[in-house]
C-alpha cells in the first residue's frame, strides 16, 4: 500500500511517502527559532515533491496517515484539514496516528520512551511507551502536564520491581528509559531529574517524523474521519467556567 | 464551468457551487451557535468547529448542486481578512481539494466576496446580477467599508471605520440594553416601538447639526466611520437616566442608538454617490439585514441593490462569485498560499501575510 504521511503537531512540517515494498522517503521543513511554522505554506509542496521524486501522482496513493497530536492547535488543524481534503478529493483511506507515539516509535529500539512535546505556557504533552510484539505499547496515556509533574507520569507506569522502571523518587537513574521531543529538550533539567536520559539537543530522535506516522498508520484500520487530539480545552471555556457561579 | 468555494473567515462554515455565469447551484452555511454564551466569537472555538464541519459542508454543497468533485473546474477559498486559524481550515481544505486533482485555485479577499455577492444570479430569480460600476457599502460585525467598484475585480476604498465596525456597535449597544448576543436583531425589534429622536447620539442627523471643532468637522466631511463613541454615549445616557428610567425608556434608547448608526451609514452612502457621480449603490454584510437601514437607503437618489439576507451575511457563493473574476492560479502555483488576518487593509494583487489571531469579540464578516 502506498501511504502519504503528514505531521504538523510541532513547529516542524513533516511529510513521508511509504511505498508498497516498505521503503520510506521523507521531506521536512523546520523553521529557525522564533520563525513562523511552515505548516500552511510548505506542507502541500513537500508532499508533491515526494510524489514527484517517486514518479507517482495523487491517483497512485491509497491512504493518508496524519499525526493528530497533541501539539500546536493551528498546526494540527492545517495537517488534519489537508489530510482530510486530500482523502476527500481522491477517495483515499484516512487514518489518524497519535503524534506522541509517532515521536516515540524511532526511539523504542533503545528502551522505554517518554515522549514529550512542548505545549507552551509552561506545560508539556507527555506519554510513555514500551516496545511490544505488535508495535508500541502505551504505558501512560497522553496528558498535558507541568514539566515538574513528569515524575508522576512516569510513576504511573513504573511497575514495582520491574527492571525497566525508573526510580525517579530517589533520584536514581531510570535505567532503560529515554525521553525525546522538543519538550524533553526544553525541560531537559526536569526530565533528567527523574533519572531519564535525554539525547543531545540536536539528535534526530527529538523530531516527530511523518515516516513513523506512515509505519504506524499502514497497518491500522482506516477511519471515516480523523479529528485532532487537542488534549486541552479552549481557554475561553475554562475562563467562563471559572467565572460562572458554582452549581449553574 | 463550475466553481466550488469555501468560506471560513469567522464563525460560519460555508461551501457553495456556482456556474460560470454566476448562477448559484448550492449555497450551504453552517452557523456556529457555540459563541453566544461568550458574548463574541472565540477564535479557537470557531476554528475547532470549522474543522469538524468543513468536509461535510463541502459534500453537502456538491450534493445540493447535483454534481461531484470531478465536475468542478475551479476551487476557491477566502484567504483573508479574518481569524487566521479559522481561515486556514478553509484555505487548507480548498488548496488540498484542488491540488489532488491538479485544478486551478483562486484565493479570494473576503470583502471582495461581499462586493461580488451583488452579481450573483439565482435560478429561481430571487437574485439578479447588479453589475458595476457602483458604490458598495459593506457593513458587518467585523467590517465597515465604503468602496468604489468600477469593475468586477478590485475596488477603491472611499471610507472605512476608524474604530468599531457597524455590526459591533449594534452588538455592544444590545449588550448594554441587556439584549444578549448577537444583539442586532433584538435591538432592531426593541427600537421598533421607540422614538428615534428621543435622544441625540453621536453620528445621528441631530448630532451632525450641532456646531463642531475643526477636527470633528473634517471627520464629518470625510467618508470614514467612527462608532466607538456611540457606546460610551449610550452608557452615559443610561447612567444619567438612572436604572428605572433607562429600563422604562429602553425602546427610545434603542431607537435613537440605531438611528445614529443608520444615519452615519446613509449619510456616507449619499455623499459617496455625490462624490463619484454614480447613481448605483450595492450593499453587503450582516447589517444590511436591518430593516430601518434598508428603508433609508431606498430613499437615496440612486438605484439601490440589497441582496437577500443569506447573500449579505457570510456565505461561500459570494466567494465563488469573486473567484469568477479573480486571477486563478494554475496548479501548483497556489500550494504555498497563506491566510491573512483581520485589520490589514488588502490591496488587489498583494499577497497576504499571516498575522496574530483575533481576540474574542471580533466578528469579521
Ligand atoms: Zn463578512
Amino acid at each position: 500500500m502506498t501511504v502519504l504521511g503528514i505531521d504538523t503537531s510541532t513547529s516542524g512540517t513533516s511529510v513521508a511517502l511509504l511505498l508498497p515494498g516498505g521503503a520510506v522517503s521523507e521531506a521536512r521543513d523546520d523553521p529557525p527559532a522564533g520563525a513562523h511554522p511552515g505548516h500552511a505554506t510548505r506542507l502541500l509542496a513537500l508532499a508533491e515533491s515526494l510524489l514527484a521524486d517517486a514518479g507517482l501522482g495523487w491517483p497512485e496513493l491509497r491512504r493518508i496517515a496524519v499525526g493528530v497530536g497533541p501539539g500546536t492547535f493551528t498546526g494540527l488543524r492545517v495537517g488534519v484539514a489537508t489530510a482530510r481534503a486530500l482523502a476527500q478529493s481522491r477517495d483515499l483511506g484516512l487514518v489518524g496516528v497519535g503524534s506522541l507515539v509517532a515521536l516515540a516509535e524511532p526511539a523504542l529500539a533503545s528502551g522505554r520512551v517518554l515522549a514529550v512535546i512542548d505545549a507552551r505556557r509552561g506545560e508539556v504533552f507527555a506519554a510513555a511507551f514500551g516496545a511490544g510484539g505488535g508495535g508500541p505499547v502505551e504505558l501512560a496515556p497522553p496528558a498535558a502536564v507541568a514539566p515538574e509533574r513528569l515524575r508522576e507520569v512516569l510513576s504511573r507506569c513504573a511497575l514495582p520491581g520491574s527492571p525497566g522502571s525508573p526510580r525517579g523518587e530517589g533520584g536514581a537513574a531510570g535505567e532503560g528509559w529515554v525521553a525525546v521531543g522538543d519538550g524533553a529538550v526544553r525541560y531537559r533539567s526536569h526530565v533528567e531529574a527523574t533519572g531519564v536520559r535525554v539525547p543531545g539537543d540536536d539528535d534526530q530522535l527529538h523530531r516527530v517524523t511523518a515516516a513513523a506516522v506512515c509505519r504506524l498508520g499502514v497497518g491500522a484500520d482506516a477511519a471515516a474521519t480523523v479529528v485532532p487530539d487537542y488534549r486541552r480545552r479552549p481557554d475561553a471555556e475554562l475562563a467562563l467556567e471559572r467565572t460562572a457561579p458554582r452549581g449553574t | 464551468m463550475a466553481i466550488l468555494a469555501l468560506e471560513t473567515s469567522c464563525d460560519d462554515t460555508c461551501a457553495a457551487v456556482i456556474d460560470a455565469d454566476g448562477t448559484i447551484r448550492s449555497n450551504v452555511i453552517s452557523s456556529q451557535e457555540a459563541h453566544d454564551r461568550f458574548g463574541g466569537v472565540v477564535p479557537e472555538i470557531a476554528s475547532r468547529h470549522h474543522l469538524e464541519l468543513v468536509n461535510v459542508v463541502v459534500d453537502s454543497a456538491l450534493e445540493r448542486a447535483g454534481c461531484e468533485l470531478s465536475a468542478i473546474d475551479l476551487l476557491a477559498a477566502t484567504q483573508g481578512p479574518g481569524l487566521v486559524g479559522a481561515l486556514l481550515v478553509g484555505l487548507s481544505t480548498g488548496k488540498s481539494l484542488a491540488a489532488a486533482r491538479a485544478l486551478p485555485f483562486a484565493a479570494v479577499d473576503h470583502l471582495q466576496g461581499h462586493v461580488a455577492a451583488n452579481v450573483l444570479r439565482a435560478a429561481d430569480g430571487s437574485a439578479a446580477p447588479f453589475e458595476p460600476p457602483f458604490v458598495c457599502l459593506i457593513a458587518s460585525g467585523g467590517h465597515t467599508l465604503l468602496a468604489l467598484v468600477r469593475e468586477h475585480h478590485g475596488y477603491e476604498v472611499l471610507g472605512s471605520t476608524l474604530d468599531d465596525a457597524a455590526g459591533e456597535a449594534f452588538d455592544k449597544g444590545a449588550r448594554m440594553l441587556g439584549l444578549g448576543y448577537p444583539g442586532g436583531l433584538a435591538l432592531e425589534r426593541l427600537a421598533a416601538d421607540g422614538d428615534r429622536d428621543a435622544f441625540v447620539f453621536p453620528g445621528s442627523r441631530g448630532d451632525r447639526a450641532r456646531g463642531r471643532g475643526p477636527g470633528r468637522q473634517r471627520f464629518l466631511e470625510s467618508l470614514d466611520f467612527s462608532f466607538a463613541g456611540l457606546k460610551t454615549a449610550l452608557l452615559y445616557k443610561m447612567r444619567e437616566l438612572g436604572e428605572q428610567a433607562a429600563a422604562d425608556r429602553a425602546s427610545d434608547l434603542a431607537a435613537s442608538y440605531q438611528a445614529a448608526i443608520v444615519d452615519a451609514l446613509v449619510d456616507r452612502c449619499g455623499r459617496a454617490l455625490e462624490h463619484t457621480g454614480l447613481r448605483r449603490l450595492a450593499v453587503g454584510g450582516g447589517v444590511a439585514a436591518n430593516g430601518v437601514l434598508r428603508a433609508r437607503l431606498q430613499e437615496l437618489d440612486a438605484e439601490v441593490h440589497v441582496p437577500e439576507r443569506a447573500l449579505c451575511t457570510d456565505n461561500a457563493a459570494m466567494i465563488a462569485s469573486a473567484a469568477r473574476f479573480a486571477p486563478a492560479l494554475a496548479h501548483p502555483a497556489y500550494l504555498g498560499l497563506d491566510a491573512y488576518a483581520s485589520g490589514e487593509r488588502w490591496q488587489p494583487g498583494e499577497q497576504g501575510r499571516p498575522g496574530e489571531q483575533g481576540q474574542p469579540g471580533e466578528r469579521p464578516r
